[in-house]
Order: C-alpha cells, then sequence, then structure tokens
C-alpha cells in the first residue's frame, strides 16, 4: 500500500502555504481525496498489517483536517512547526483589560441557570464569543504575519482562553437541554 | 490464490470472482439482511415470502426458534420468549434496573465484570448469545438465496450507540461465525439506501426512529462522499416506549384485578396493534381477554397523540444539539430522510416536519431503508461493486474521556470527531519509585463519571522506577472505523510498552466467547467439519475457474508445453477430488495448483503491469 510521508506538516500535507489564512474549501477536498485514499474501507480485504496501517493514516489525515480547521488548534500548530515552545501551559497573559473580560464572561456564564430562558442565553453568549474569536484570531494573523511569534504567542494564548469558556458554554447548554427536557 | 487477483485494469471482476456478501439491520424490533444482486440492492425474503424477521428467540421446550414461530409463543409464554433484546446489548445489570419494567426478564449476573444473563426453560442466555441466533438465522436464509458461504457481512448499529453497546454487537457476529467487514451507522446506511448523493451534493439530515432507539444524524453529500457531520440521539427512545405509554394507558382504563407477566404482555400486543391501527384510522377498539378478566375499549386518534407525543417531543433535544454540533442552521438542510417503523406513526412525520420546516422524504419503506444501505456498503467493501467512489466518512458518537480526580471527567476526544482517530495523552508518576498506574476510560458527555458509561479499568504496570515526575508514560487512545476503541500505553523514557485492548467492563472476555462458541457449535446440527469442507469445495471451485479462464486468455502465450502440462495435471487432480475428498486433503491439493502456477502468475503479473502503464500518469498507478 501507499503510505503517507508523515514527515510533513499539515499545511504541506494540505498543499497550504504557512498561513493562518487557509483555503478551507481547498482543505476540504484534499481531506476527502486522502480518505478515498487511506480511509479503512478501501482495505477491507487487505493483509493485517495493511488494515493497521490504514487505521493509522486515515487517523492521522483526520488529526491533520482537525487541527487546520480549528482556528485555535491551528494557531497554536503554527507556533510549534515554527519552532515555538507551547509546552507551557502555566504562562497566563498580563493583559489586564482581557482578564476583566474573561472574568466577567464567567460571572455571565455563572447567571445563566437563573435566566428567564437559559437556552437562549447560552445561544447569546455562544455568538458573542465567536465574533470574539474572530477578532482575537485576525490579531494572531496579523503578528504571525509579521514575523512577531512572541506577540503572535500570546495571541494565541487569548484564542485558547476564549475557546474554553466557549466550550463551557456549550457544555452547560448541552446539560440545561437534558435537564429539560 | 494469486490468479484472481489479476483483473484488467479499469474492468470490474469477472463474474466468477463474485463475493457473496450482505447488509443485515438487525433491529430491536425486526431483523433483515439484504444483498446486491445483479446490481440491484434488495431485501431478501424467506420461504415464505417474508422479508421481516422478527427479531424475537423462543427459549422453551428445549429448543430454540427465531423469528415468527418464536412469535407465536409471545403471548402465552412471555417469560421464555425474548423480545427487543437490542435494548440489552452491552449494558450491564444497573443500566437493565434503569429501564424500569420494560422488560419482563429475569437477570441472572453471577459476578461483576460478567454479562447479565436472561433465565429461561432452556438455560440462561445473554443478550449477545440472542442476537447471534438472529444473525444465524439471517446468515443461512442469505447463503440459500444466494447460493455459497457469505463473504462477509455488513451489520447496522444504532449510529448513537457507545463502545459497549457496538462491541457486543460484534461479540455476536463472533459467536455467529460471521466474517464483520464493517459496523455501519443506521442513518449513514439509509443515506446510502437513498442514493440521494447520485440526485444532489447538499447537507441532509436522517430522522431514524425505531423500536428501541432513536438516531439523528446530519450529512453532508459530496460526488459519492457521504460525510457525517454530527450524530446524535437516544439509545434507549423508540416506539417501544409509545406502545408502553399506551399499556398504562390501558391499566388505568381496565382496572385489571390481577396483573402478571402473561397479562402485561398482552397488553402491551395490544397496545402496539393499536398504534398501528391508528396510522391509517381515526379510532380503534381494544379488546383484552385473560384468566377471566376481560376489558374492551376504544382509542381515538386524539387521545393517542396526547399520550405519544411526550415520548416524541423528546427526539427533538438531539436534533437541535446535532444542528448545533455539526453548525448548520435549519434553512440549510435540503432533505430530511424518515427511517424506521416509527415515523409509520403519523404524528411523528407531522412534528418532524414542523421541526425541519420542509415536508420530510419517505419514498422508500423504512423498516427496509436501513438492510438496504448496509447491502451496497457490503457490495462496495467486499470489492464487488463498479463503483469504487463510493466513500462513507462517519464520526464518533459520544466523547472518550478518563476518570480524573474527584470523579470528574476529562475529554480526550470529542463527540462527532470523524473516525478512525487516535489521541495521544501523556501522563507522570507522582510517586517516588511508583511503576504502574491506573486508567478509567469513560464514554459520555456528563462531567460526573457516575453520569457517563465505563468502558474499562485498567493498570498499567512495568514500568520502572523512578522519582516522582520523571517517567513519561504516553497513552494512545484509537478508535477505529467501526467506533470501536483500543488503547496502548508506553513509558517513553524506558520503552516499556503495554497493550490494552479496551473491553467493555460487562461485555464477553475471549473466554467467554470461546466457551459460547462451543456450546453453540454442540447446539448446531452441523457439525464444522461439514462447514469446512463447503468452504474448501467452494475455494476448489474458485480455483479452477480462475485456472481456466486465465489459460484460456494468455495460458498459449505465456507457457510453454511442460510447465503448462504441469499445472493442467494439478488442477484435474483437484477437479478430481472435488467431491470426494476431506478438507484437508483439498486445502493441501488447491495448495499444489498454486505452488505449479506460481511462475504463470508472475509472468501473468508482469504483462497486466506492462499493459496497465501503457498511457498511464504514474499517480494513477502508485496506488
Amino acid at each position: 500500500m501507499k503510505t503517507l510521508d508523515l514527515s510533513q506538516n499539515y499545511f504541506e500535507l494540505f498543499k497550504q502555504p504557512l498561513s493562518f489564512e487557509i483555503d478551507l474549501a481547498l482543505v476540504h477536498e484534499n481531506q476527502q481525496n486522502l480518505q478515498a485514499k487511506f480511509h479503512p474501507d478501501r482495505f477491507v480485504n487487505a493483509s493485517e498489517q495493511d488494515k493497521r496501517l490504514s487505521v493509522q493514516q486515515a487517523s492521522w489525515v483526520n488529526e491533520a483536517h482537525g487541527t487546520m480547521t480549528n482556528p485555535v488548534k491551528r494557531a497554536r500548530y503554527m507556533l510549534e512547526i515554527s519552532g515555538i515552545d507551547m509546552k507551557d501551559e502555566s504562562e497566563t497573559t498580563s493583559d489586564i483589560e482581557f482578564l476583566m473580560e474573561q472574568i466577567a464572561l464567567r460571572e455571565q456564564m455563572e447567571e445563566v441557570p437563573k435566566k428567564q430562558n437559559p437556552l437562549e442565553e447560552c445561544d447569546n453568549i455562544i455568538k458573542h464569543l465567536k465574533v470574539r474569536l474572530k477578532t482575537i484570531s485576525d490579531d494572531f494573523s496579523n503578528k504571525f504575519e509579521s514575523g512577531n511569534l512572541d506577540t503572535a504567542k500570546l495571541v494565541s494564548r487569548k484564542m485558547q482562553f476564549v475557546q474554553r469558556i466557549l466550550e463551557q458554554v456549550m457544555d452547560l447548554q448541552f446539560q440545561l437541554e437534558e435537564n429539560y427536557s | 490464490m494469486a490468479l484472481l487477483q489479476i483483473s484488467e485494469p479499469g474492468e470490474s471482476s469477472a463474474p466468477h470472482q463474485h463475493r457473496l456478501a450482505a447488509g443485515i439491520d438487525l433491529g430491536t424490533t425486526n431483523s433483515l439482511v439484504a444483498s446486491v444482486r445483479s446490481g440491484k440492492a434488495e431485501t431478501l425474503p424467506d420461504d415464505s415470502g417474508r422479508v421481516l424477521l422478527p427479531s424475537i428467540v423462543y427459549m422453551g421446550n428445549e429448543q430454540r426458534l427465531v423469528g415468527q414461530e418464536a412469535q407465536k409463543f409471545q403471548s402465552d409464554d412471555p417469560l421464555n420468549t425474548l423480545s427487543s433484546i437490542k435494548r440489552l446489548m452491552g449494558r450491564d445489570i444497573e443500566d437493565i434496573s434503569q429501564l424500569g419494567n420494560i422488560l419482563p426478564y429475569e437477570f441472572i449476573s453471577d459476578e461483576i465484570q460478567t454479562v447479565p444473563r436472561i433465565k429461561t426453560a432452556t438455560g440462561p442466555i445473554s443478550a449477545v448469545e440472542v442476537s447471534a441466533e438472529i444473525l444465524k438465522d439471517l446468515t443461512e436464509r442469505a447463503e440459500q438465496t444466494l447460493g455459497g458461504t457469505l463473504d462477509g457481512v455488513v451489520i447496522t448499529v444504532p449510529a448513537y450507540f457507545d463502545d459497549a453497546q457496538r462491541q457486543a454487537t460484534r461479540d455476536a457476529a463472533t459467536l455467529a461465525g460471521l466474517n464483520v467487514y464493517r459496523l455501519l451507522n443506521e442513518p449513514t446506511a439509509a443515506a446510502v439506501a437513498y442514493g440521494l448523493d447520485q440526485q444532489h451534493d447538499g447537507v441532509i439530515a436522517v430522522y431514524d426512529l425505531g423500536g428501541g432507539t432513536f438516531d439523528i444524524s446530519i450529512l453532508r453529500l459530496n460526488k459519492g462522499i457521504f460525510e457525517v457531520l454530527a450524530t446524535g440521539g437516544d439509545s434507549a427512545l423508540g416506539g417501544d416506549d409509545i406502545d408502553h405509554a399506551l399499556g398504562e394507558w390501558i391499566l388505568e382504563e381496565a382496572h385489571f384485578e390481577k396483573l402478571d407477566v402473561v397479562l402485561s404482555r398482552r397488553i402491551l400486543i395490544a397496545a402496539r396493534a393499536a398504534k398501528e391501527a391508528l396510522t391509517t384510522r381515526n379510532r380503534t377498539e381494544l379488546s383484552i381477554n385473560y384468566a377471566g378478566q376481560h376489558w374492551q375499549g376504544c382509542l381515538t386518534i386524539e387521545q393517542f397523540r396526547l399520550i405519544a407525543k411526550p415520548i416524541i417531543k423528546k427526539t427533538l433535544t438531539p436534533c437541535r444539539r446535532v444542528l448545533r454540533d455539526a453548525n448548520i442552521d435549519i434553512d440549510h438542510i435540503s432533505q430530511v430522510v424518515m427511517v424506521g417503523g416509527s415515523t409509520r406513526v403519523p404524528l411523528v412525520a407531522e412534528m418532524v416536519k414542523s421541526f425541519f420546516k420542509r415536508e420530510p422524504m419517505n419514498d422508500l419503506d423504512p423498516d427496509q431503508v436501513v438492510a438496504i444501505g448496509a447491502a451496497i456498503q457490503a457490495d462496495v467493501l467486499c470489492g464487488n461493486s463498479s463503483d469504487g467512489k463510493m466513500l462513507l466518512l462517519d464520526v464518533l458518537p459520544l466523547s472518550l474521556g478518563i476518570e480524573t480526580m474527584g470523579g470528574l471527567s476529562e475529554k480526550i476526544i470529542s463527540r462527532n470527531t470523524p473516525i478512525p482517530v487516535a489521541k495521544a495523552q501523556e501522563f507522570t508518576t507522582f510517586k517516588n519509585g511508583q511503576t504502574s498506574m491506573s486508567i478509567h476510560v469513560i464514554q459520555g458527555e456528563r462531567e460526573l463519571i457516575s453520569d457517563c458509561r465505563s468502558l474499562a479499568r485498567f493498570e498499567l504496570r512495568g514500568f520502572p522506577p523512578m522519582v516522582a515526575g520523571a517517567a513519561r508514560i504516553r497513552v494512545t487512545y484509537q478508535v477505529d472505523a467501526d467506533g470501536l476503541m483500543t488503547v496502548s500505553a508506553e513509558e517513553l523514557t524506558s520503552g516499556v510498552t503495554a497493550d490494552i485492548v479496551v473491553k467493555p467492563s460487562y461485555g464477553l472476555t475471549d473466554t467467554e466467547i470461546g466457551s459460547m462458541l462451543k456450546a453453540s457449535m454442540e447446539f448446531a446440527k452441523e457439525d464444522i467439519d461439514s462447514r469446512m469442507l463447503k468452504e474448501q469445495q467452494v475455494e476448489a471451485k474458485r480455483v479452477i475457474e480462475a485456472v481456466d479462464s486465465a489459460l484460456a486468455s494468455d495460458g498459449d502465450s505465456l507457457l510453454g508445453e511442460a510447465e503448462l502440462n504441469n499445472i493442467l495435471l494439478h488442477r484435474n487432480n483437484l477437479e478430481q477430488q472435488i467431491e470426494l475428498s476431506t478438507s484437508d486433503n483439498l486445502k493441501q491439493l488447491i495448495k499444489a495448483v498454486e505452488v505449479a502456477s506460481e511462475n504463470y502468475v508472475a509472468k501473468r503479473m508482469n504483462s497486466s503491469v506492462v499493459n496497465a502503464l501503457a498511457g498511464k500518469q504514474v499517480d494513477e498507478v502508485n496506488l
């Protein structure tokens, strides 16, 4: 079986230049072409080794696709392959304004169950957070393009913050819905 | 054998190379088998022309009966007539008790970690074994109809089935002696059956309400690729629940003095009949007679709607959720496909229509559509289909995670992540000299471990003692295309590895499957030798045909006389022995033909590669 070159990075895999702004439609098309070659369904009658290989390669392609299509993961990955150490999670932002905003958002989230229509309130917060994420992502893109990687790293941390709270609101909405039905 | 693999590029396999494959819908209420014949996927009927096999096994009077034969005993011997067993797949005693009194059976679970078994007159039996009986019946039907042994099958499962339920389904297939190409999600199968990819590209919703399970999937179709964007549902919600609600209503109306299992079963049978009658009428009469207790009543469509509505409404929450998970607006859904017998209830269609703001599609028989889709997929997977473009990309239905401090869950792979998928996680030791660590894998969306499904607890042992924090243990979680997980672990500084296959905590161990296989073989009238002989005979015929057709096409040009004669000698020898020999002997003779033709195969391969390469791009050949 043909094997994938696992040493290439995800941008190379999906034939994209190393930039935050990517052609999502093209990434998607490449993803489907790759899965058409490596998906385990193509190796149902193959040897056990080829079957395993196919599961691993298709998994890798899916992981790559998941990273490319998620702005927060993509930003982090871009810094990683540019040689920035992203392991140290303890580093936090010193941007006071941003911290205040985060605190306010958390308070708003805690208030949700007390609201008259908590599910709708979740929708509103989610909508707001998506807009925020887009703004910060644009900032990241600019910093990265101008080669200012250390600043880009700080901005990517902000993206992670917003993403995390976004996921928490979505989880909250999921649980609220379960309790209501 | 190698000769079989040669076919002209761009051409489908010759007819004699056709593999027998089938799709099986193992349903809560009914099961079906379908296959692609002469290019058309169709469900296969039994001798009496019936396509649906009731998913019922009778275990009384020292006999096992399946389907309609078993159904006859339902109202008189309910405790030995096992139905709706799919609801028990991959479930432990505790889960079953949460199902309430939906099933009347008495369960035995001797030790923790073993599957619950139902007590019957013919001995205890697990849900996996019951399902295997149903699978065997369908396999026999398919093999008789298709005239040979099945090479493999695609078995459908509700998209919302978790790892334990999927593993149980696979175990049932192993027990039935089947080669499973793939477990396919039911809504995805339905989308395939509708062939919507042929008509247009776009985003569709598949609403699948069966007897005991509910699935909703959002798929994007693009040039033969079915990409599941999100899936959701409730693996314990279905038409059965409507029957039970109607049953409660009958109990209130009838004021029976003494309720036992037989009466309860009869009430449910009457409830289901009323539900079915009300799909086409506005009122229906009910009557129950049992042990001197009589009741006659009338149910109107208005009353029915009041009773059924809360249950159907429960399906809308997962619908809202998948739309959000898929990040799709309702307005962007171009089709809503209805699947499952319960979508025959007009109120279901009505509520789905008002939710999705469009008329749902139900052109295909909602009972058969899943099996048909599975048959199409089986045909593609076994290599028969000339349409090699079709590809199904599915997702993990429920998040996988591990237990962290304080009984909380930490997600490792989120729901709706495309599969196959692998995630690795690094841990370290927190005590000096620590050489082992335990991991508890769970599945579900809730924060508390106790609200999620426990899939496996295992211990990683044997890594070298180091100071706290020095060891680096990488744990890799791999989910395959069936949605089943395996876990492997490695200590990175020493390279010590540990492989753990995750079996659900209450799933079957391999020894359990082994002993069940043995028991079922003793039970079966046909012994294993005769089955193996049959397989070798089929194989021998296949080899002879392959040799003949190869020789006819290029034997003269590629072979010298001596070599040709040698091949013919072994070929003829094999042909003479087909009906006379034992399976072991036939195996030897087949091998002899293969050895004699080895050189010929190589020559054919070369000439076919040369032909194939002529006028092609490197890219196209390079697979």
